[in-house]
């Protein structure tokens, strides 16, 4: 009897859209973005000439794999959906680097490829994301992952409020031995600082995302 | 035997049900009447300046009748008799879209005090003193910074004195 219901609930999760807060920024911007997930950690430092789209250098540790990638990551704001309440947007995102073995891993180094999409659609009290990635690398193999987030704020901060939102993400790796993963989570919003702490409840692993704005 | 995260997401699909989401706070349209502001009144550090009467009755959408906010900052460049204008802004729902709107626009040597209210979606811009800045330069920054203005209200109609 639950599992119907639960599945009916999955699914609206899987099908709408978690992203990075804007990670395409004004003109002239930079920003610093740290993600922290249950398989992967990176860094990301962006410069965007102008507000369609960015590019930034990323490195990322596979903790699975034992891999590391170095790549050039540019994102493309496709579209973006204004109104007066609301804001959307559809990026396209990508990179292009070298893959190296970490923690013992001796395989050879090999040319590393992504892309995906995200997409979301926010007012001042309610959050839908999505996110997407296919990676190929090489003899450390290939790997697809999506993940979708919903989040609602329990109260409308103004310019340089404390923002606060709660979050749940849902992540579907194929490949994984748990291929799906609920990871709920709080946002804090302070002028240039985003911070997101989280526990993915599937792996027992926390989350941590760190964005700075200059 | 339902799993931690078969319960957090039941959880989390009671918060985001539609009762859930019928919010106070929900705006529609730019119309922040008496009423509907009253929560946001409390905004440390900034006033916003609304007219008595801001809703109009009409058929069309409503119009925002958002007003210069009034900082510390915006009250000293007004003091020294710099322009106000207004804009009502697309899109901005979050500090990254202000702090966007913010560093574009006081790079100009123009502008001597900028303030994003989220609340009213409004952007409040003092000029210089004898500085002028198009309807359409604002729009521009207005889209390099990411946004899209609507409208554009100067002098007594941006202070809400207006007749």
């Amino acid at each position: 009897m639950i599992r119907p219901l639960v599945s009916l609930l999955l699914l609206p999760l899987l099908f709408s859209a978690p992203a990075p807060a804007r990670p395409v920024s004004y003109a002239g911007g930079w920003t610093l973005i740290e993600e922290s997930d249950r398989q992967v950690s990176s860094a990301l430092v962006h410069y965007t000439p102008s507000p369609s789209w960015s590019i930034g250098l990323r490195a990322e540790t596979n903790r699975d794999g034992d891999f590391a990638i170095y790549s050039v990551h540019p994102t493309f704001l496709a579209k973006r959906w204004f109104g007066g309440d609301y804001q959307g947007n559809l990026y396209l995102h990508g990179g292009i680097g070298r893959a190296t073995g970490i923690n013992g891993n001796s395989q050879d180094d090999a040319t590393a490829v992504y892309g995906g999409i995200m997409a979301d659609w926010e007012t001042r009290s309610l959050f839908i994301g999505y996110r997407s990635r296919y990676l190929e690398a090489g003899n450390f193999g290939d790997q697809f992952m999506h993940a979708a987030r919903f989040g609602f704020a329990p109260y409308e901060g103004d310019s340089g409020d404390l923002h606060t939102w709660l979050m749940l993400e849902i992540d579907h790796r194929p490949e994984d031995q748990k291929p799906l993963a609920a990871t709920p989570l709080v946002r804090f919003f302070k002028g240039p600082l985003l911070l997101e702490l989280g526990y993915n409840l599937t792996v027992n692993q926390p989350l941590l995302n760190f964005t700075y704005r200059l | 035997m339902i799993s931690k995260e078969t319960m957090a997401v039941l959880l989390m699909s009671l918060l985001l049900s539609p009762a859930g989401m019928t919010q106070d706070h929900e705006h529609h349209g730019h119309d922040h009447n008496e009423d509907a502001h009253q929560d946001h009144a409390d905004h440390e550090g900034h006033h916003h300046n609304e007219p008595e009467a801001a809703a109009q009755a009409s058929d069309t959408p409503a119009v925002s009748h958002a007003t210069l906010t009034q900082t510390d900052e915006i009250n000293a460049a007004l003091a020294k008799g710099g322009e106000a204008i207004v804009a009502d802004v697309m899109g901005v729902v979050c500090d990254f879209c202000a702090l966007a709107m913010n560093k574009i626009f006081s790079k100009r040597e123009e502008i001597a005090a900028v303030y994003v209210d989220l609340d009213t979606k409004a952007l409040s811009l003092v000029l210089t003193p004898g500085a002028t800045l198009s309807d359409e330069t604002i729009a521009e920054l207005a889209v390099q910074a990411g946004y899209r203005i609507s409208a554009v209200r100067r002098g007594e109609q941006a202070l809400g004195q207006a007749s």
